[in-house]
């Protein structure tokens, strides 16, 4: 085999012969040649979604809305706390937006192909009947759970699970709650209802913090899908009602959530727009493949 | 260089930064090369093989060549391979993956110790993954020694744990003399991983010895097609498509047979399917192969089969074309750059490209019309040798060592210029501490006072291949020497 011995770095360049990139083949360049084609397979920026301000501002209400849920929730927790709200009223209005609520997912889940629907309204009932009964059951041991904790620690432990809550939730696909999040949510209603001076207290905060965490997200997540003009105005109600609830108890609150939820709807937008031309992502050959199928039905 | 090769008559004169212009391009100088990494024998793998390889072959070129790695267990201290190969087990903790903590300066007194005693004028370090490499280069740029960096792997740029380490490769490489990568993709990677000139940059691929790897057609059973996957079963090996290859496979080709030589946690995959299909006798898993063995199993099949998800170079694939196999393998990384296409199946990595490719040699197994494995091996065997490979690191050394290495002042500005405002300031200061501390090292122990090592290999080695008692003296004196 007659190679051309010219390698190494800096050797002299070699004929006319184009470069290949391949190794198997000895050419006439030196090591540390550099093509034209060098870097030619770079690619930039693949795929890339250009994001519309307003599109995003959008999408961010919902971040925005659920941060509302929360002030909502804790207003209520403030007002029950205070006694000026009896549980009575408050578990009539929960039963009311229950019902209002289920009826509303039920009509826009039949707009839907009921294709993926398999639970039957029975099925519903029967989880709504254990849910409320065993939470009745238990509420005067939920009363007293944190009874030998000092109330500095269940505020904080509260304030850190709500916390997680927001950070947790999953805002792409609320419709399945994830267990994280859930999970925090109730743990935190469980803290805050065990403050509150009465068993029946106890259960109707219970009863208004699984409304508010579990089935309010499923119904948003509906109206998102099917009603996108309704659920943004539902989003700036919510807001509004969040900011005006915090603010007849706590106007400084009130002021901190509206300027959380300015920046997170309207200020984090425009940061990802503005800073999105930016983006310098690079792909190329040396990119670990990804497997795309499903292998998993060869193991099952 | 002149002078550091003068420096066992006038040890003084050793701490020179730059090579005196006169003497820069000579091309038959030899070089007293240091190889460090972190992953050496009796670590298994590419590396490892590659450092051990090339140390042999620049040896047999008359270069003085020692190793420095890390103790592996009880083997710490001087230890003398083939040839007068010296190495050097370090002893540095190992923190993940055999690969050692940094601390950045913590390995300077010893390092030091290596580079004075055996007057090394070219420190080569191994592998991005290998923090010890790492150190070694910047020590070296610190005492005014040549450097040379091989990169033998892939990196991506998308996430986090890439972001951070492609920074550390740009602080790292942005004043070494010459890099040297596997291959043409991998170069670009490491081009723009740590945005370096690519002129600085050269592609000298792995060798496969191919008098390990010849093909012994006799070992193959005629009455099936036997497919041979050697590999570590990891995730980014592509076991899982293995996964899915097989049961496609085994049920259209009652005469397919699986030998799968390797270890590691996708091992249960293959174990799953095997045991879904009742695939027992015709999926064997040999478990972890040491290299010797590695031929042996390669011999039996008709067809090397390689799922990796990326790869920088893959000898793999040449160490089974060197048996005469027929290679189907995925198009990732530098694999497209190794084997011409007549002795690779080319396919995408998924479940479906791989079983066609495979189908195909299979019909042309069926046919006859496959090539025989002394006519492959044949033409594998010229493709890549290590002592290729040691002709053209050598053109690398003879380059490197006409260049000057940066001095502190233009080195801090070099870091600030090329790494960012951050990582370049706080980097700038760790070279300024590590350049205190050299200087202090050297005012406790001067370099002249520091005992020279018995050279074993090299223009004055004293290894000479003959009787074991004068094999034996000269390692008693050199370790007498390291141990002083």
């Amino acid at each position: 085999m007659s190679v051309v011995r010219v390698m190494g770095p800096d050797s002299a360049p070699g004929p006319a012969v184009p470069w290949r990139k391949v190794l198997w083949e000895r050419q006439p360049f030196p090591d540390n040649y550099v093509d034209q084609r060098f870097l030619e397979e770079l690619r930039r920026n693949e795929g890339i979604r250009q994001y519309r301000y307003w599109a995003v501002v959008k999408e961010a209400g919902f971040v925005g809305q659920q941060l509302s849920c929360v002030a909502i929730f804790i207003t209520l927790w403030l007002y029950m706390e205070q006694g000026l709200l009896s549980p009575e009223r408050l578990l009539l209005t929960s039963l009311v937006c229950a019902l209002l609520g289920y009826g509303l997912h039920q009509a826009l889940t039949s707009q839907m192909e009921s294709g993926c629907e398999l639970r039957t309204r029975l099925a519903d009932l029967q989880s709504a009947t254990i849910f409320l009964s065993f939470t009745f059951g238990f509420s005067p041991v939920l009363k007293t759970l944190t009874e030998s904790v000092s109330t500095d620690t269940v505020y904080a432990m509260s304030a850190v699970m709500l916390l997680a809550h927001l950070v947790s939730f999953p805002y792409a696909h609320p419709s399945t709650p994830g267990s994280l999040s859930l999970n925090a949510a109730l743990f935190a209603s469980v803290c805050l209802a065990s403050r509150l001076p009465g068993a029946l207290h106890t259960f109707a905060m219970l009863s208004c913090a699984l409304l508010v965490f579990a089935m309010w997200p499923c119904l948003l997540q509906r109206l998102r899908e099917n009603a996108p003009s309704q659920f943004t105005g539902l989003c700036v109600g919510v807001c509004i009602g969040g900011v005006g609830g915090l603010g007849s108890q706590s106007p400084g609150g009130a002021v901190l959530l509206a300027l959380a939820l300015g920046s997170v709807t309207l200020l984090c937008p425009l940061l990802l727009v503005m800073l999105q031309r930016h983006k310098d992502n690079i792909q190329g050959p040396w990119d670990e493949a990804e497997i795309h199928e499903d292998i998993s039905h060869f193991l099952h | 260089m002149g002078q550091r090769r003068r420096a066992v008559t006038n040890p003084s004169s050793r701490r020179v930064s730059g090579a005196p212009a006169d003497v820069a391009r000579v091309p038959s100088r030899k070089h007293n090369i240091c190889m460090v990494s972190d992953f050496f024998y009796p670590n298994m793998g590419g590396v490892e093989s590659h450092i051990y390889q090339l140390s042999q072959c620049l040896i047999e070129k008359g270069h003085k060549v020692v190793i420095v790695t890390h103790a592996y267990g009880r083997r710490k201290g001087v230890r003398y391979l083939t040839n007068g190969l010296k190495v050097y087990y370090l002893p540095l903790q190992v923190m993940y993956n055999q690969s050692t903590a940094t601390t950045c300066f913590h390995s300077l007194p010893l390092l030091r110790c290596v580079f004075v005693r055996e007057r090394i004028t070219v420190v080569h370090a191994h592998s991005s993954f290998s923090a010890m490499g790492h150190d070694a280069l910047f020590h070296a740029k610190t005492m005014g020694l040549n450097t040379v960096f091989t990169d033998h792997s892939l990196f991506g740029f998308a996430d986090v744990s890439s972001v951070l380490t492609n920074k550390l490769l740009t602080v790292s490489l942005c004043d070494t003399n010459h890099i040297v990568c596997v291959s043409y993709t991998s170069k670009e990677n490491t081009v723009l991983r740590a945005a370096l000139d690519p002129k600085i940059v050269s592609v000298i691929p792995n060798a496969v010895d191919p008098t390990d790897f010849t093909p012994d057609p006799s070992q193959r059973l005629d009455d099936r097609i036997t497919i041979v996957v050697i590999s570590r079963l990891v995730y980014r090996k592509g076991i899982d498509l293995l996964g899915g290859i097989i049961p496609e496979l085994c049920l259209k080709h009652p005469d397919l047979h699986f030998l799968i030589g390797g270890e590691g946690p996708k091992r249960i995959v293959l174990e799953e399917v095997r045991e879904k299909y009742q695939l027992h006798d015709r999926v064997r898993l040999l478990g972890a192969l040491e290299h010797k063995d590695v031929r042996g199993v390669l011999v039996q099949g008709h067809i090397f089969l390689n799922t990796s998800l990326t790869e920088a170079f893959c000898m793999a694939i040449v160490e089974g074309a060197s048996c005469g196999l027929q290679v189907v393998s995925t198009r990732v990384g530098g694999i497209p750059e190794v084997l011409p296409n007549d002795l690779i199946t080319l396919c995408e990595p998924t479940v479906r490209s791989l079983c066609a490719g495979l189908e195909a040699v299979i019909a042309q197994h069926r046919s006859g019309s496959v090539p025989s494995p002394a006519s492959v091996h044949a033409r594998v065997r010229s493709l890549y040798t290590w002592r290729n490979v040691a002709e053209r690191t050598e053109k690398v050394y003879d380059r490197v060592s006409g260049e000057e290495v940066l001095p502190l002042d233009r080195r801090l500005r070099r870091l600030r210029a090329y790494c960012g405002p951050v990582a370049g300031t706080i980097f700038a200061l760790f070279a300024v501490l590590d350049f205190l501390l050299l200087l202090f090292l050297q005012w406790l122990v001067p370099d002249r006072v520091m005992d020279v090592a018995m050279d074993a290999t090299g223009p004055h080695g004293l290894w000479r291949p003959g009787p074991s008692s004068k094999v034996s003296g000269t390692k008693r004196a050199a370790e007498k020497d390291s141990s002083s």
